[in-house]
């Protein structure tokens, strides 16, 4: 217990990345816990799985030509 | 009785720079001891350590608490100057008397008030329109108003005018010290308060390279003026500085018996300024 | 630890409110006063006949509601007072453990017999009980002068202003409310001021960059790793506007033992003890 609280507060850096994970734990844990909704904003970016060769292909998924609307 | 201060193996970095690497000491109940050393030596940190502002790695009591762990509770028996206007510069005089009043079980206002009435200290005005001295004047009334252990004080008198440091140390032994409490001080500029000190602490580069009492140096140092022919037979005995005044040398011996240097020349204890620069430089030669 | 015992604890409080003049007690002062004299001259602009009636109808307008019914309304006036609260507490969080280290005045509140959990309670108490409740005081002012101002106006102009005296209870009743909102939105947001201290303490330079910066790359980070998004989830189910803001007291009542407020309380707790420890790093 003694060392455990000797590294923790070895110096500002390791004391802060402590707290930090304490409280991420805590709060990720109670998240699952209640049934939070696991994820808010969608992050997934369409430019991530870009291919080249796909390139008109993705050029009608983004803009659809006027004759097809 | 232990001593108030038992430091062992204290480290501190800052970055790359060590400012203290391996120190060791002790401090006796009742003492006045001086910690000597030039700038970047590492007497703040050490200081700082001492009452708990300074994080450091090793193994470090004061009155018998470990400051990084009880710091609140020593500082009612541990008091501390820093070399910087520390006092919060927008707090009035009388704010701060209430303040510590409030704050500190050992703190006699009717005290500081008196102490305060003997110099030219307003009431009511913030400490920013203090001068520098006054400052100084106005801390050190607080901490002579608290009766407490051991008193810290890092270069107290600091960029401070020749009267306004006379009547510091004036003032802290003749009014304060009273042979129970103890006193580390501080400074650089060593004439000033080698008549006060009991004790010596020398630091450099992070690590104390002497440590005695005032006492006993006359009995392990010794400085002899010595002519010119008789130059060779003084570095037998193996010195550790010399210096050249006036056509002569003063060489500086260490633990060498005072009966063997009889014939070289006067034997006489080398003031604490030259024994400074004598272990520094020594040490360095080496 | 003595630093938590009454006598103490008064005067670390009085030392955040003396450090602090500027933002708990010139910004909200100054801040009526322009409010005050802009609303004068406004009325000065309006025709005599127009200000007659209106202060007419302010005087009769409530007639029939009880005090806790008027009250909420007089919460609107008091918005802009509300925002600059939190600004001016959102400035002191991230200063408080930080300014008086780069001040160097932390070696003199250091070296007082004062613990270092007694100062950093002493700045969220000061939070939560202590700004609102000078906000009130001149919030009160401001609206004892309004009374007074339209009292004269109307007797000027010959109108019934009696009701103005019942209109000035609600105005003092929505000032409790105002105080009790403020207390219980800061117990609310007590993981903001924890997390706002915690960097306070850590940071060497720009606390309001470290506290920004690594908030938001932890969410990323979660988001990374684990492809949850429990912090921002979490952090949104704090925001609504409206748990800010209590009409009566089931009300507060209700809020104070609400789950996702002790839930928040024991989170908060768990970053002031962060900023605690962390108060040891002085150097």
């Amino acid at each position: 217990m003694e060392q455990l609280k000797r590294i923790i507060l070895k110096d500002r850096y390791s004391l802060l990345v402590t707290t930090i994970v304490v409280y991420m734990a805590v709060l990720m844990l109670e998240g699952l816990l209640t049934g939070r909704e696991a994820r808010v904003i969608d992050l997934e970016n369409p430019y991530f799985d870009f291919n080249v060769e796909d390139w008109e292909r993705f050029q009608q998924t983004r803009d659809p030509s006027p004759d097809q609307a | 009785m232990t001593d108030i201060v038992e430091a062992r193996g204290l480290r501190k970095r800052f970055g790359d720079f060590k400012a203290l690497d391996g120190l060791d000491f002790s401090v006796a109940r009742g003492s006045i001891c001086g910690l000597i050393g030039p700038n970047g030596a590492g007497k703040t940190t050490t200081l700082k350590a001492l009452v708990g502002l300074s994080d450091v790695e090793g193994d470090l009591r004061v009155a018998g608490r470990d400051p990084r762990i009880s710091r609140h509770k020593l500082m009612e028996e541990v008091c501390f100057i820093a070399d910087v206007g520390i006092l919060p510069k927008w707090f009035r005089v009388n704010q701060v008397l209430d303040y510590v009043e409030s704050v500190h079980p050992r703190f006699s206002r009717q005290r500081a008030e008196e102490i305060l009435a003997t110099t030219d200290i307003p009431a009511n005005k913030r400490i920013k329109e203090l001068s520098k001295g006054m400052v100084t004047q106005l801390h050190l009334a607080l901490v002579m108003a608290i009766d407490v252990q051991l008193l810290v004080l890092d270069e107290p008198t600091l960029g401070l005018d020749i009267i306004y440091r006379k009547e510091f140390y004036d003032r802290l032994l003749n009014d304060y010290y009273d042979g129970n409490c103890t006193i580390i001080i501080s400074t650089h500029q060593v004439e000033e308060i080698e008549t006060l000190l009991s004790d010596l602490l020398f630091i450099d580069n992070g690590r104390i390279v002497l440590d005695a009492a005032m006492q006993d140096l006359e009995n392990i140092y010794s400085e002899v003026l010595i002519d010119a022919q008789h130059y060779a037979e003084a570095e037998q005995l193996g010195p550790v500085y010399h210096r050249d005044i006036l056509g002569k040398r003063a060489y500086i011996f260490e633990a060498v018996d005072r009966t063997r240097l009889r014939e070289l020349g006067e034997a006489a204890t080398p003031t604490v300024a030259d024994l400074f620069v004598a272990k520094l430089r020594g040490a360095n030669r080496e | 630890m003595n630093s938590l015992l009454p006598a103490q604890f008064v005067a670390l409080l009085r030392r955040e409110v003396l450090e602090n003049r500027a933002l708990f007690i010139a910004a909200p002062a100054v801040l009526a006063l322009v409010l005050s004299v802009f609303a004068l001259w406004a009325i000065s602009m309006a025709p005599g006949e127009q200000l007659a009636a209106g202060v007419e109808y302010l005087s009769i307008m409530f007639d029939g509601l009880s005090p806790g019914e008027m009250a909420p309304m007089f919460l609107m006036p008091a918005i802009p007072f509300i925002m600059m609260l939190y600004a001016c507490v959102l400035i002191y969080l991230l200063n408080a453990l930080y300014q008086d280290r780069k001040d160097l005045s932390v070696y003199f509140w250091q070296s007082m017999p004062v613990s270092n959990l007694g100062t950093v309670l002493s700045k969220v108490v000061t939070v939560i009980a202590v700004v609102p409740a000078f906000y009130v005081a001149i919030l009160f002012v401001v609206y004892l002068l309004a009374v007074t101002a339209l009292s004269l106006l109307g007797l000027s102009y010959d109108v019934e202003v009696a009701g103005l005296g019942y209109m000035f209870m609600a105005a003092i009743f929505s000032l409790f409310l105002f105080y009790v909102s403020a207390f219980l939105a800061a117990l609310w947001l007590l993981p903001t001021i924890g997390w706002l201290l915690l960097f306070s303490a850590f940071a060497k330079r720009t606390p309001v960059l470290w506290a920004l910066g690594v908030f938001i790359l932890l969410g990323l980070v979660e988001d990374l790793i684990f492809g949850t998004q429990f912090l921002g989830n979490w952090v949104e189910s704090r925001s609504n506007f409206r748990q800010y803001i209590v009409l009566d007291f089931p009300m507060a009542m209700d809020r104070l033992f609400s789950y996702d407020m002790l839930f928040g309380l024991v989170v908060g707790a768990i970053l002031i003890t962060g900023a605690v420890y962390m108060r040891r790093f002085v150097d």
